[in-house]
């Protein structure tokens, strides 16, 4: 096979799946109105698939901080953490990050994706060994195979396979880092991790939750799905992101271990990539304040998501198990899923569309993220135009 | 290892490869899993559940970049159980 011909294969897959004029994976953004509004293909629209759970993207203090520090630090680095990438911010962030969290250690990447990238493949290596959840994100997997570590892989949410795999490694459990996700991105279901925390204490093994999904979600004070679990002292690391909850772009994870400090010497995608702009830095701690002194955000982000999925779910939909700000509707084929995305858009709504390997266990998703910036007109909405387009996706295929 | 344990593997791989093969066909040991019986990354994720639940083992990823014909995963799950 020449070097080409593996996109000669995927360009034969593109052509078969997606109708002329139609692809949903390169989707421009014409102009963007709010976090909850756009212009797409000339069309106004509810954005209904952007991971803005709490919209600050537009928030007013977030703009000015963010405004205020372009103005005097000029618009990036131009450099990595380790040499000239290093501003007073991406100090004072890790600072804010770590007390946030009331950990000791706390280190600030420049997306989510390196974060997982960074900090996994640093902590483990060749003779380590990585047990990580089926559905775990894809810079996750990338990460495990760049550590050269075991990678053995346990059912999606499954405590009892955890348990089996845990057990069959005998001694080498001790030295096992467990990798699951707070919130899983693409069905919004929650890890039951009081029952994985008890797992990890009493084979003596790591645990690495990536919150980034739940961190500003859930928990009293917004930090994720380990401080709702009431897990926090069990669980060595935490990773997030800074584009989700926060707004903005870039990564972090925070630590009482402090050897995670030790991460930014060797962490690859800390040293070899540029640092976050620091209007960037500035927006996100801003947005960070907001998150602690604006829980309002968060109940209405739950009011907005309960609105939605038992709105979805009244209809008849078949839904993700568990209520979340992602809501994950399932259709039977890849084709009514197309069909049903680009009806929704045509009629007034962006959400995410999502085929398989993306979507677990070989589903075609509509993606749907709320937003505590949606209005319950907004909501109401989205749900009367799914109820439109029902009729048309659940009607047989015709021969 | 024995020529036994290989053939008590191989039977029982043959009938989890013939559930799962997105194209079904005859099986032997130099039957490519991708070329021959169509299975992308995707389904072999999805037949390794049953393979940890037969054999009573954990699979590494690892060992999916050397997994190319039946014999190299026959021989890879006689490993896997000679270390347990």
């Amino acid at each position: 096979m020449g070097l080409l011909d593996k996109l000669n294969t995927i360009a034969e897959t593109r052509k078969t799946l997606l109708p002329p004029g139609v692809d949903p994976f390169n989707v421009v953004i014409d102009e963007i109105y709010s976090s909850t509004e756009a212009s797409i293909g000339g069309r106004r629209v509810i954005l209904a698939g952007t991971n803005n759970y709490l919209g600050l993207t537009f928030d007013r203090q977030c703009i000015d901080a963010a405004r205020e520090t372009l103005l005097i630090e000029g618009t990036g680095t131009t450099g990595s953490r380790m040499a000239n990438g290093t501003f007073a911010g991406h100090r004072e962030l890790e600072r804010e990050l770590a007390q946030f969290y009331g950990c000791s250690n706390a280190i600030v990447f420049s997306t989510g994706f390196v974060s997982n990238l960074g900090v996994i493949s640093t902590l483990a290596g060749p003779g380590d060994v990585i047990v990580l959840d089926a559905d775990s994100h894809a810079s996750i997997y990338d990460a495990c195979r760049m550590s050269g570590a075991e990678m053995i892989r346990f059912r999606h949410n499954n405590v009892a396979d955890l348990d089996k795999k845990m057990q069959r490694l005998g001694s080498r459990a001790a030295n096992t880092l467990i990798i699951v996700e707070g919130i899983y991105s693409m069905l919004g279901d929650c890890a039951p991790l009081a029952d994985i925390a008890a797992l990890k204490r009493r084979y003596g093994a790591w645990l690495l939750v990536d919150e980034a999904h739940s961190m500003g979600v859930l928990g009293e004070r917004g930090r994720g799905m380990a401080e709702a679990a009431g897990v926090e002292r069990d669980v060595d690391f935490i990773v997030g992101t800074f584009s989700k909850s926060l707004g903005a772009i870039g990564g972090y994870c925070v630590s009482n271990h402090p050897e995670l400090d030790l991460v930014r010497y060797v962490s690859r995608s800390y040293v070899f990539t540029a640092s976050p702009s620091p209007s960037t830095i500035a927006s996100v701690r801003q947005a960070l304040r907001v998150i602690q002194s604006r829980p309002e955000l968060r109940t209405r982000l739950w009011e907005n998501a309960t609105r939605m999925y038992q709105g979805l779910e009244k209809l008849g939909y078949e839904l993700g198990p568990d209520l979340s700000p992602v809501v994950a509707v399932r259709v039977p084929t890849r084709e009514k899923t197309l069909f049903a995305w680009k009806e929704l858009l045509d009629r007034g709504v962006y959400v995410n569309l999502v085929f398989p390997p993306a979507a677990p266990a070989g589903m075609s998703l509509l993606r749907c993220s709320i937003s505590a910036a949606h209005t319950s007109e907004q909501v109401d909405r989205i749900l009367q135009i799914f109820a439109e387009i029902q009729p048309l996706i659940t009607a047989p295929e015709q021969a | 290892m024995t020529n036994s344990q290989y053939e008590t593997i191989f039977q029982k791989v043959v009938v989890l490869l013939q559930e799962y093969a997105p194209q079904p066909g005859p099986i032997q040991d130099e039957t490519e899993l991708i070329n021959d019986l169509g299975f992308d990354s995707l389904r072999v994720m999805e037949m390794l559940n049953d393979v940890e639940d037969v054999f009573d083992i954990s699979y590494p990823l690892n060992s999916l970049s050397d997994l190319r014909t039946v014999k190299d995963f026959v021989t890879q799950i006689q490993v896997i159980i000679g270390d347990r």
